[in-house]
């Protein structure tokens, strides 16, 4: 076996992999079809007369337009977006679309990924041109059919929401679905230019702002069947850990208990109310047979990657040459960043109901890929996928934790084993201590810079465990075809996990480390150190530590040569010029900063997903507690689809990395989370909430993400401010002061 | 059997006295507005009001809120007659993933109920018992603040514009 050096320094992002193991799934990757014509069609709502172009669009008769959304709802405005670029050329108002979940169909994969999942602050992106063009060309057909029916020139015609006007007239679409129902749609029809979008680049409410402010959008924990029973799953309390033994007894002692049965991961109680089979769950004695991990405690954890930094790593990156960078270096710094692991908490703890009945079963989870609950109840109930219907609902968060379904396996066994319709909930306890988690990290920076605040030389290293093997395993059961047995499964995710272990570097793993500076002496090494707690991805993934590393380095670097922050990052980013124009653009506004006294101002910019973002923090210390008052954040995300939705998704993210930089850590005792709900694992609250002030740099460029890249820079902006109040440069996360 | 008004109707249960009435409303009476988020009065996701005051109702159990009277988020309003809270939340696009909102609405209408011009550190304090993992804070405070000061019937034509 002599195969590993052409591996050697191979870099594989999230999308490349996922690429990967959609192709490796068995011809998943189904180039989307925009007439809809693959060989099996999508699944609408039957409804009479209804004209039905394409997997994404259905017209009644009486002019109700429904869009099959293909991407998951998780709060980022992904349905009002989609809409909005379909609404756009389709004319009709996004707001007055029914939006329904897509089922499962080739037609709904993310162009961005091949696959049918939602995640990496795609979704805009991948569907910009695809779903403008779908609305295009039905309108398209909807007029000539109109022409057709009304006797008229095709040009004579013009659209407005949902009506054709014709000669003083207005008819509703759905008059002609009969007729353009037999027409056949262009594939190319042209696409408005910028300055005639309606929808686009406009604001309005989201389109689920009623339903979520009234009680009615439904989430997967809100979805009822008959019969319906609830389980609750008592698992233990190490990660991998089995039952050895258990007893019953007292679980089925408690009224209204109906089943304990043992599942895959532990053993599960069930009753036809939610609280009683919590009590029963509650009352059942389990003895487990404990993996490795069972050993490992947080400092031993961290002692080891401390050792590990000296051990030699695999090359991620490298150009140019360190030594002659260094010797060209003025002042050379060389720190160490911790960062712990972090659960996602989304608000809606992991849930899921599967029903197998005659053969075929339903699945209704809220995922962040419709594809996976549907593969994974195949798998586990031993049923063709095609026999497996998978409903979407909102999401309660994601975050990248709804990625993961293990709830999913779950449900699938209990109602094996109970023969009734189960629904799976987990605590807030079992969504911190036995869920799958933001890796820990210790990373070293050693970089060099001449006098005149030029970064000569820049060497990163990361230790920590890698995302991509356990996703693989999570991911391989749902995604690969059935004939695909578990022994496989098994040896290609070992296959995965010694490869990223040994000599193929996880993208997700080092990503941000140093990519947004010119720097032409450079290396990033990564060192796998991994104690077996499940990973995966967290919002913003690796960059929700490299950006913390790097951007306070990258102050402490300015202040070596008393160079002003803003003006020692604009010189060392002038190749990278949207980077570079959003800095400057943050650095115009920092000047106008009326701060107030006792407070200071901390600075950061990172680019991630494709795109850059600058936030200014500003800050007071008091009696050693941090208070994060204002944020200013500019962003450049190409054309903003909907710019209040790109400024929500700014402040979320600045809150949600403000409750990583102030609060977040997770903690091992002999292997089991110490944390275990909101007392424990804090989650900011309003009274610690900053003013953000978000800035849309205005862009004619095709949209970038928004889910996720106004996370990075915030906890290093706020630990920049608090050196400049305090005088302590904070490397560990969560910021603490000493 | 235990008691209580629940949105205007007298409703009667034989679940166990210790079942959290959140649990009750959501399995016994099928409202599903109100959601579990944390089951330790810790994050105000399951908020209702009992009396007219919020409650934490993942801790507080149906035994205690016999012959009292509830209100959840669908007694609130609807989508096709909102509260002024709500048509506010719609006007500033305050949801993200939704799923704390009707939590959120609740202890901002009992704020609102006992004080109808709060300042932004009263807002804080009431609201700080409540999580958003979204972080949709600041949208919170606005709409609260908004409402206080007039009940904005322009919000509420954008809301009915919106659900029409």
């Amino acid at each position: 076996m002599n195969t590993t050096p052409v591996m050697d320094k191979k870099l594989i992002s999230r999308r490349t992999f996922l690429r990967t193991s959609a192709v490796t799934g068995g011809g998943l990757m189904v180039g989307f079809s925009l007439s809809g014509c693959s060989s099996e069609q999508p699944v609408l709502l039957p409804l009479e007369g209804a004209y039905e172009p394409n997997a994404f669009l259905q017209i009644t008769p009486d002019n109700v337009i429904r869009f099959y959304c293909p991407r998951d709802e998780m709060g980022q405005g992904v349905s009002t977006g989609l809409a909005t670029l379909i609404g756009e050329e389709l004319d009709v108002a996004p707001w007055d679309m029914k939006i329904e979940w897509a089922g499962v169909h080739p037609d709904y994969v993310n162009p961005d990924f091949g696959v049918q999942g939602t995640g990496g602050s795609t979704s805009i992106k991948a569907h910009f041109q695809h779903l403008r063009q779908v609305g295009a060309n039905v309108r398209a057909v909807l007029l000539e059919a109109a022409a057709g029916e009304l006797d008229v020139p095709i040009t004579s015609l013009s659209t407005d929401n949902g009506h054709i006007h014709s000669g003083g007239e207005k008819y509703p679409y759905g008059k002609f679905a009969a007729t353009a129902a037999v027409l056949k749609a262009p594939e190319d029809a042209p696409l408005k230019s910028t300055p005639d979008f309606k929808y686009i680049g406009h604001d309005f409410p989201r389109i689920d702002a009623v339903a979520k402010s009234t009680g009615t959008a439904e989430f997967g924990i809100d979805v009822d069947i008959p019969n319906l029973h609830h389980a609750v799953v008592r698992r233990s309390p190490v990660a991998g850990g089995k039952v050895k033994t258990y007893n019953a007894q007292s679980a089925r002692a408690i009224p209204g208990v109906t089943d304990v049965v043992e599942v895959g991961s532990g053993i599960a109680v069930v009753a036809e109310k939610y609280w009683v089979a919590k009590k029963g769950a509650a009352a059942l004695e389990v003895d487990w047979a404990l993996p490795e991990l069972a050993r490992v405690s947080s400092a031993q954890i961290r002692a080891d990657y401390q050792d590990s930094l000296s051990s030699e790593g695999v090359m991620a990156a490298e150009e140019g040459n360190l030594d002659t960078g260094f010797a060209s270096a003025a002042h050379t710094v060389e720190r160490e960043y911790w960062a712990p692991y972090l659960a996602h908490a989304p608000m809606e703890p992991m849930n899921a109901i599967v029903r197998i009945e005659n053969g075929e079963a339903d699945v209704w989870t809220g995922s962040q890929g419709n594809v996976a609950p549907q593969g994974l109840v195949a798998r586990y109930a031993g049923l063709d996928k095609e026999k497996v219907r998978s409903h979407n609902t909102y999401l309660g968060g994601g975050f990248g934790r709804r990625a993961t379904l293990t709830h999913v396996i779950e449900a699938t066994q209990v109602a094996l084993a109970t023969n009734k319709p189960i629904q799976v909930l987990w605590s807030r306890e079992d969504d911190i201590q036995s869920g799958i988690y933001r890796p820990a990290s210790l990373m070293r920076i050693k970089a060099g810079v001449d006098e005149t605040g030029h970064i000569t030389a820049w060497q990163a290293q990361r230790v920590g465990g890698n995302i991509t093997p356990e996703t693989l395993s999570n991911m391989m059961p749902a995604l690969l075809p059935g004939m695909v047995g578990d022994g496989v499964i098994d040896w290609m995710v070992g296959v995965a996990d010694s490869t990223f272990a040994g000599w193929v570097v996880d993208g997700s793993s080092v990503e941000g480390l140093h990519e947004d500076y010119d720097l032409e002496n450079f290396t990033v090494e990564h060192i796998t150190r991994d104690h077996g707690l499940p990973l995966t991805f967290w919002r913003s993934v690796g960059h929700s530590y490299t950006a913390f590393a790097k951007e306070t380095l990258i102050d402490e670097l300015a202040e070596a040569v008393n160079m002003d922050p803003v003006a020692f990052r604009l010189a060392n980013t002038r190749n990278k010029t949207r980077l570079n124009n959003v800095i400057k653009a943050a650095g115009e506004h920092l000047k106008t900063m009326q701060v107030p006294e006792g407070q200071s101002l901390g600075f950061a910019a990172h680019s991630s997903f494709n795109t850059d973002v600058a936030e200014i923090a500003q800050v007071s210390v008091v009696d050693g507690r941090i208070k994060v008052h204002k944020v200013v954040c500019v962003v450049d995300c190409g054309m903003a689809v909907n710019p209040d939705v790109v400024h929500a998704q700014m402040e979320g993210a600045v809150m949600y990395g403000l409750t990583a930089a102030l609060h977040g850590k997770l903690e091992l005792q002999d292997g089991a989370i110490v944390q275990s709900n909101f007392h424990d694992y804090p989650i900011l609250r309003m009274d610690e909430a900053p003013e953000v002030e978000v800035v849309i740099i205005d862009s004619k460029t095709a949209p970038t993400g928004v889910g996720e890249p106004g996370l990075p820079p915030i906890a290093p902006a706020v630990a920049n401010a608090v050196y400049a109040a305090t005088g302590q440069r904070l490397r560990e996360l969560p910021l603490q002061l000493a | 059997m235990i008691e209580f008004k629940l949105n205007g109707a007298t409703v009667q249960t034989d679940d166990a006295p210790d079942t959290p009435l959140l649990w009750v409303v959501r399995d016994t009476f099928k409202l599903k507005g109100s959601k579990y988020g944390c089951g330790a009065g810790l994050c105000g996701a399951c908020t209702m009001h009992v009396d007219g005051q919020a409650q934490r109702t993942c801790v507080l159990p149906v035994s205690a809120v016999a012959g009292k009277t509830i209100t959840t988020i669908e007694g609130l309003g609807t989508p096709q007659d909102l509260h002024p809270l709500q048509a506010a939340w719609v006007e500033h696009s305050v949801p993200q993933c939704g799923y704390c909102q009707s939590g959120q609405i609740m202890s901002a209408a009992a704020l609102l109920a006992a004080n109808p011009s709060p300042t932004e550190a009263e807002v804080d304090t009431a609201m700080a018992g409540n999580i958003c993992r979204c972080g949709c804070y600041p949208r919170i405070k606005k709409a609260i603040l908004a409402s206080g000061e007039s009940s904005s019937p322009s919000a509420a034509d954008l809301a009915t514009e919106v659900t029409s």
